[in-house]
Formats: structure tokens, sequence, C-alpha cells
């Protein structure tokens, strides 16, 4: 039995105004992040007959404002995600965009930033991490690994752009290395190696006046994709009013 | 939309190490030692100053000082302490923040997960700092405390 | 007073294919561009699309073999015929853009040696063609969707929004109604497009492996509008998911060589599948399974008092496991206890995909019962029914639908809006306050009734996982649809016990049940009326199919006493039905 079952169960049989939020029970979508014994976890995850405990403490999760019983407001957290511009950058933007080529990326490349991508965005580091606690605005074990992820990513060219976002007073520079964040962490993204790494990416560029690293080249593809024999596919046809069945 | 208060956020939650890793107890030991080597740091500055304004008020410092009884070596003793934890977890944390070593490279996760950043290497650092410092410690309380010399 | 908010295009639903559709409209879109809103009962990147496991399909190396015809012919063959087989082309020939688009938008595609893209087999697929990213791509696909969004500032979100109706006035789509959650607060959204991408029912059945959100909303809302609703009985039933909660071990796992065995140690899909063994198509491969169990050659776990087969791994190996399969390896001993790579992981078919949903045509429109199109109103994703799968989907289709239509629908989005045709956002209609009333007057102040909506929920799942499951009969679906018909008229009395306004999921509870017990019916009902076996829907009563009566889509439309039937043919352009035989 999990806390998420329990949970369940009690707003089912005893108490329907109890709210927490859960979806797939199987953590892979991070909507049930609490405080289960003092330690952010997820509900769905947590086996009870670990927490060797008969009465479970169950609060919302630390750091964050609660809306209601468990459910805590996420909108910073997301605010903080997305400040970091975490999207792959190009200097020309139609060769991502409007192009029909692939870029060529080895499994040794993917490796170094994969990690990092496993994030489900459930927010429990951000609520176990010390700095968070104590300064609002510090972007968040999160963010900067995010940021890292697209650092490290060999089709990413917003290397100097990310560097600038880091390094501010409310970035990387606050965290302290407490590895909370990668204590809680359900898929093991290991932020607090993202954030170490980034400070170097950072200091590489302030120190070192190293230049930015650029990103792959796309590659011709092997063939158009057009279909060889037979007949042609029709082309994204829309047509005018509707379509009547026969 | 008014937001919310955070909810247990601020100084204490910061520094409530309970049930989490053991990366996150030395972190909330550096902060406290950084505080205690803050305070000795302006206690000690006002204290030498006192030396410029003549013998006699060093002698009523000293006296002051002195008045305080065993609490006198005993918070020399903490100071000590803290000296030697915040010194030899900064080289940790000097290794871990600007050269990144300790950490481990970028892996593919495997169940059941065990971040490097928290392995072997990181493990090995903190245990050992932790040992030689409270051997250095305790050396330095049995002198300050007791008297003794050993070694 | 109900608040009136504004916009050009609303997406309702936030999984793969409504954030596909957002990202194409933001990409075609300048600054000035439409407004657009994206609306989802759960916050972004919660939504079930991200426990899609095993892979994309796509033809994405013709010059080694594979052909835009063969995965023409693999699904219109898997979907037992029943798919439309221009829509099959038209998907088809879109998939390879994708999977290429996705790549430059940062996706992590697994590699070949040479660094380009990598694919792997997939049941009911004759080439090796399933796209795939370790083991969870649609989690990858939906991160990389997401951030891409990040990109854009002229989009709102409303998270935690939830919709109750849609109104559809005059052949238009005028706007639609919500709970926003946050504040308990009921709006109208007022829109002169909008796109249904809110996902299947699968949560109609206990043991399944979908979320608790995916309770058919979307559907449900096409259907109280009054629109048609199609293939409902067509409910996949995947095979391996989990003792004892139905979570999903992927397909992929089946495709890197894992074995089906069964209590006597034998890979038994050899009886009933020679040529494809363990990758012949779901439906086939749950039947299978079922059989085995029925006739006694099956495990039983003394819990939960299910009954399974086992998904042998263990001769893959640890480094194959932790490289290709590293998901499925902690779902089992999360959940479990069992590591794939030292016992065999215990597994029975579960609720996994609804083929059926909203009518829609080539181009994502929703169509009427006359089969024209409405306008303004579009549905893409699982909750729509193109029909690309028919009655039974091929593994590693439908994040390839979802992805493809997000974008068809994106783009019809933007020319509708362009084009002379696109109609003013319209005023107030009286249906709101009517909506308004349903929703909160009726539902708390239902002081006499003591139905408790959650015991309601647990029946109907039960029914649903007793009666209407891989194999059906007319004993079963005939109780069914007589149970569930009580329980719809048990769901009149219920009452909502829970009187706050802020984060209210009593209520949310009680309006999901609301859709589920209506969808129910026409499942159970549906499956009743069609006496063959096809794809998913298999009979005992009537086990072979029947293509001189039965070679239609069922279309099924609200009416007070329940759902009325009617049919539309499948257009064949391509291949005529033949045996479907693995």
């Amino acid at each position: 039995m999990t806390v998420l079952d329990a949970l369940i169960e009690v707003r089912e049989k005893r108490d329907s105004s109890l709210g927490y939020r859960h979806s797939c029970g199987m953590g892979i979508c991070g909507s049930c992040g609490m405080t289960i014994e003092g330690v952010p976890r997820l509900a769905c995850q947590t086996q009870v007959s670990i927490l060797k405990t008969d009465i479970i403490r169950v609060e919302p999760l630390h750091s964050m404002g609660v809306m209601r019983d468990l459910v805590v407001d996420i909108a910073p957290f997301v605010a903080m995600h997305k400040s970091v511009r975490p999207y792959i950058m190009r200097r020309n933007i139609d060769e991502r965009d409007n192009s029909d080529r692939e870029y060529r990326v080895l499994s040794e490349e993917v490796r170094r930033f994969l990690q990092f991508d496993y994030c489900i965005m459930c927010g429990l580091c951000y609520s176990a991490c010390p700095t968070v606690a104590l300064d609002p605005a510090y972007i968040g074990p999160q963010a900067i690994a995010q940021s890292y992820r697209y650092m490290a990513d060999p089709r990413d060219e917003g290397w100097d752009q990310r560097i600038d976002l880091l390094d501010t007073s409310h970035g990387v520079w606050r965290c302290h290395v407490a590895g909370a964040c990668s204590f809680v962490c359900p898929k093991d993204v290991d932020p607090a190696k993202a954030i170490q790494m980034a400070r170097k990416e950072v200091l590489k560029k302030r120190l070192l006046r190293r230049k930015a690293r650029v990103g792959a080249q796309p590659v011709p593809l092997s063939s158009s994709g057009v279909v060889k024999q037979g007949a042609k596919p029709p082309p994204l046809d829309f047509g005018e009013g509707s379509v009547s069945r026969k | 939309m008014k937001k919310e208060p955070r909810y247990k956020s601020g100084l204490i939650s910061s520094l409530n190490p309970f049930g989490y890793n053991v990366e996150r107890w030395s972190y909330a030991l550096h902060r406290v030692t950084g505080v205690v080597l803050i305070g000795y740091l302006m206690a000690h500055i006002f204290e030498t100053f006192e030396l410029s304004m003549g013998n006699t008020a060093w002698t009523n410092t000293m006296n002051s000082l002195h008045s305080l009884g065993p609490l006198e070596l005993v918070g020399l003793w903490i100071v000590a302490g803290s000296a030697l934890y915040h010194g030899a977890n900064g080289i940790r944390l000097l290794l871990n923040e600007m050269f990144g070593k300790l950490m481990g490279r970028p892996i593919l996760p495997v169940y059941p997960y065990s971040p490097t950043s928290l392995g072997e290497n990181q493990r090995i650092a903190v245990w050992t700092i932790t040992g030689v410092v409270l051997v250095l410690w305790v050396w330095a309380g049995l002198y300050l405390l007791t008297g003794l010399r050993v070694v | 007073m109900v608040e009136a908010i504004d916009h050009d295009v609303i997406i309702v639903g936030s999984g793969l294919a409504g954030l596909r559709a957002a990202a194409q409209v933001l990409s075609l879109s300048s600054g000035s561009g439409p407004s657009l809103a994206v609306i989802s009962k759960l916050a972004l990147m919660r939504s079930h699309s991200v426990a899609a496991e095993g892979g994309t399909a796509a033809v994405l190396y013709p010059e080694e073999g594979d052909s835009l015809e063969l995965h023409a012919w693999d699904t219109i063959k898997g979907s037992d015929f029943l798919a439309d087989q221009d829509s099959v082309w038209k998907f088809v020939s879109l998939c390879p853009e994708e999977m290429r688009q996705l790549e430059r938008w940062g996706m992590p595609w697994s590699r070949r040696e040479d660094g380009r893209i990598a694919q792997r087999p997939f049941g009911g697929h004759s080439y090796d063609r399933a796209t795939f990213a370790q083991d969870k791509v649609g989690f990858f696909e939906m991160r990389t969707l997401y951030d891409k969004l990040q990109e854009h500032d002229n989009w709102s979100r409303y998270d935690e929004t939830f919709v109750t109706s849609i109104v559809v006035e005059d052949g238009t789509f005028k706007g639609c109604t919500a709970i926003e959650l946050k504040t308990g607060r009921f709006v109208f959204f007022r829109a002169r497009a909008a796109v249904i991408a809110t996902g299947g029912a699968g949560q109609l059945w206990k043991f399944t492996a979908t979320s608790a959100s995916v309770t058919g909303d979307g559907i449900g809302l096409a259907y109280r509008a009054g629109l048609p609703i199609e293939d409902m009985e067509f409910m996949q039933f995947h095979p391996t998911g989990l003792i004892p909660r139905g979570i999903l071990i992927t397909e992929g796992a089946r495709g890197e060589g894992g074995y089906l065995v069964n209590s006597k140690g034998e890979r038994f899909l050899e009886r009933y599948a020679p040529s494809k063994m363990e990758l012949a198509p779901r439906d086939v491969v749950s039947r299978s399974i079922m059989k085995e169990i029925g006739e006694g050659r099956g495990f039983k776990d003394e819990d939960s008092g299910l009954s399974f087969v086992h998904l042998d791994l263990r001769h893959l190996g640890r480094e194959k496991i932790d490289a290709k399969l590293p998901f499925i390896k902690e779902l089992s001993m999360k959940f479990t206890g069992v590591d794939p790579v030292e016992e065999p992981i215990p597994i029975k078919p579960t609720a996994h995909y609804t083929m059926g949903g909203i009518r829609v045509d080539n181009n994502g429109r929703v169509l009427d019962e006359l089969s024209q199109a409405v306008r303004g109103l579009w549905a893409a994703g699982e909750a729509a029914c193109v029909s690309i799968h028919g009655a039974n989907r091929l593994g590693a289709n439908s994040t390839a639908e979802c992805l493809v239509y997000g974008r068809i629908v994106g783009e019809d989005t933007l020319r509708y809006l362009a084009s002379d045709n696109a109609h003013p956002i319209g005023n107030d209609s009286s249906f709101v306050a009517s909506e308004e009333d349903r929703v909160f007057r009726g539902l708390f102040r239902n002081e006499t009734s003591t139905e408790d909506v959650y015991v309601l929920k647990a029946r109907l799942k039960e029914i649903m996982d007793k009666s209407v499951y891989v194999f059906r009969d007319e004993a079963g679906l005939t109780n069914a649809v007589r149970e569930v018909r009580e329980l719809k008229d048990k769901y009149h009395g219920v009452r909502v016990t829970d009187g706050s306004g802020v984060f209210n999921y009593n209520l949310l509870d009680t309006l999901e049940v609301g859709v589920m017990l209506e969808l129910a019916e026409v499942v159970a009902q549906g499956a009743l009326n069609r006496r063959e076996s096809r794809g998913g829907h298999a009979r005992l009563d009537y086990p072979q199919r029947d293509d001189v009566n039965w070679l239609k889509h069922t279309l099924a439309q609200r009416t007070e006493d329940g759902p009325s039937f009617s049919s539309a043919p499948v257009r064949i352009t391509m291949w005529k039905p033949v045996e479907r035989k693995y």
C-alpha cells in the first residue's frame, strides 16, 4: 500500500474534502509531491511499510504556497523553469523550424545530457533546497539542471545566453551543495551534479574566456522520405467545406 | 490573485536537516560554524582593539573575559571546532563547486537510483573530514579544557 | 454572474496532441497572431501522455526496405480492416516529418552507431519502425513539446480548469464553460476555434494502464453536445499490464525479445500467432493470454485474486535491460518487487487505448450527424476517431497519430481563422446559465439522497472489468447495460459533500463520473449491438468477423433515453479486407 492509496481511501470513504493532487500513480507525472515524514516524496511510490511508523505525518511541500490541504502553488516553480529559456536555440532559426533534415548525434553525446532530461517537474528538489527556503528569488535546482541539459546538448547554440541567465545574484552562485535535491529526486536527475557542471561552464566563460561551443551541424538525410514506388502521398490538403462520407 | 505565503520556508527550515542526507547535515553545520566564526571575528577585533586603548582598558577586557570562568575556555573550544570544521569542509566544497570534483559524471540512471553526486567519492570525503576534524577537536579540547598536552 | 474570457483559439487538453497543436499554432503565427489558450484539468506536463513508453512509428528509412505502403498496410490489417484507408495514407505520409521535427526541437531519440535515429521492432509492424527514446518515448515527446512552448509568450495557460460543456449552436462552435479549480469560479470561454484533445476513457475499467485523469471528458463533451461519437465499443486491452494495478509494461519489452510464458513454461503464442509470436498485434496477444488463463494455464495472485501469466526478460541480460528498458525495470521493482533480470514479470491484459472517439474527418474537423463539419471545432489524438486505428490500434501508432493530427489541426485552425468563413466571437448564450445551474445548484443542493459517487464509480469499474473486457458475450453485455443504466439513475441522486470552492476534487470526481456513466452505456450497448468479433471487440458467441453485415463504423448520439445508434461506411480505397492471420 502506498501513501497515495491511503489518501485516496480517505477521500473516497471518510472525508471527501481532503485535497491532494494525483494522476498517473506510477511516478512519471509528478503530481503527487508532498512532504511525508519530513522529507519531500512522491506519494504514489512511497510504500507505507518503509516509513516504519503507525501514524504518518503528511504535509504540503515546503517552500511553496499552500492553496488547500496538500495542494500547493507550483506557479513560481514553473516560472523559474521558463526563465532559463529551456529550449533548443540555434543561430539560424530556419534550420530548426523549417528544414527537413535531422541532426546526427552520437549515443555518447546523448548520454552527456540525457540524465538531466529525466526531470518530471515534480518540484521535490525545489522544496528540499535550503536556499529556496531562504531566498524566494533563487531559480532553484530544477531550473539550473534544465539549463545545463540544454548547454550540454550538442544541438543547442545558446551557450552564451544561458551563462548570462545563470550568472546572476539569484542564479547558480546561490547553491551551497547541500545535495538535498539529488537526495529526494525520484528519477535520479541528480540536479546537484548538474548545478556544479553548470558552474564550471560559467567559470569557463568568465575566468578562462572560452568561446561558445558551436552546435552540431544538421546533416543531409539519407533520403527525403518520399515513397519511391507506387502512389505519391497526397499533399497536406484541407479542402473547402465539409467532407461528406459516401 | 493573491500569493499564498510559503509553507515552512525561512531560516529554521533551511537549517533543519532531519531525514535528509549527510551532505545536508554538513551544510547546516557549515552555516552554523560560519556564523560562529563571524561572531568570533567581531569579538576578536573588538577585543584586540582594546589593546590600542591603553593598559587599563586591556586589563579590564581581559578580566571580564576571565570572569566567565570555564565558559571562556569552552567558548574557545567551540570556536576551534568551528574553524576546523568550516575550513576542512570548505576545502571539500571548493572541490565540489569550483572544480566539479567528487560529483561523478552524467550516467544513465539505473533503478534503484543512487545519485553519483551523493555517491562513493563524496561520502568518503565527508566522513574523512568528519573523522579528522573530530580527532583534532578532541585533541584541542584536551589541551584547552584540561591542560593535557598530547603529542 | 459568469465571467467570459475571449480567445481566438482554445485547446482543451494538454497531452501530446494538444501541445503539438499549440506548438503548430504558435510556430506559424507571428507576434500579433491569434490569441491562444491551452486549457487542461491538470497542470501541464501531468497529462497521461507522459506515461507512453514504447515508441512512435514512422517510415524513416525507406531506402532500407521500409515503405509508406508497408506502414499503411500494417495499420489497416492491424485495424481488422475497419480503418478508413485514405486517412491512414495521409497519416503514414506525415509521420516521418514529425519525428525529424521533434528531433530538431531537442528530442533525445535513441541513436544508431552513426548518429542517426534508431528504430526497433514492435508488435504488428512488419518492419522495425518504432522510433524510441529508451522506453519513455511519450515522456520525452511531452518534455520536448512543453519546452518548445516555453519559447513563446503570446499564449495563455489555464491550468487546472475543467471544461464542463461545449456550446455548439447552428452548427457552429461558440465557446465552452469551465470551472477554475483554483477559485471555484465558473467561466465561459468564448472562442472562434477550439480543439478537443483530452484523451480516451481508460478509467472506465478498474484494471487499467491509464492515469486517474483519463475519464473520457472530451468525448463526453461532444456526446453531450449532440455530436456523434464513433466506434466506442472498441477498447484496446494491452497484453502486458502489471499486477495488481494494471500499470503498463511496454510492448517494447517484447520488441527487444521478451517471451510470454504460461504456467507450464511454454511460449504459448506459438498456438495463436505462429509467425509473429510475441510481436503479433495487441488484440491477438490479449486474447491468447485470456484463453490460456481460461484454460487453467495461468498463475494466480493471492492478494488481489487476479490471474496472470509471465513476461520473461531474463534472457535479455542486465545490460540490455538497463540500456533499453530501464523504466519498466523501475516499475516492476517499485510496484511488485520483481527484478526483471532475476524473475519473470506478472502481467495480464489491461484497458489501455480507446480506439473510438469524436467523429472527425481527415483534417480533424468534428462532424455532426449529417456528416457536415461543425464550424470552428476540431478534435485530435485519442479523443478523436478519424478513423485510423479501426478496431485495433498497432503499437507506436498512437503517439504518431497525436503528433500528426496535432499538427494538422493546428494548421487547419489558422487557415480557418484567416478565411472569411471565420465567425466572430458570439454573445453569451442562455445555455451558459442552465449549465451553471446544472453544475452548481443541481449537484450541491441534492439534499434528499445518500448516494455516494465513489461507490458508483467503484461499481461501474467492476462491471466493466467483468463483462466488457477482452472476451464478451450476450449475457454479460446485457447485464452490463442494465447495471450501467441503474447506476445512471442512481447518479441523479448524488450530492457533492465538499462545500469548498477552492480545489474541490469531490465536485470534479462527481462531474467525471457523470461522463463516465454515459460513455459506459455507449460502450456496453455498442458492444451488445455488434454481433461479430473484430479487433479489440471479441464476442464468444459470435467469434467470426462478419464483413457482410458489420464492415461499418458504429455511431452513437445522445438522446434522453440513452444512446441512439446508427452507422457509417468504412472508406476502402486501397486494400480489400482479407483474413487476418499472423
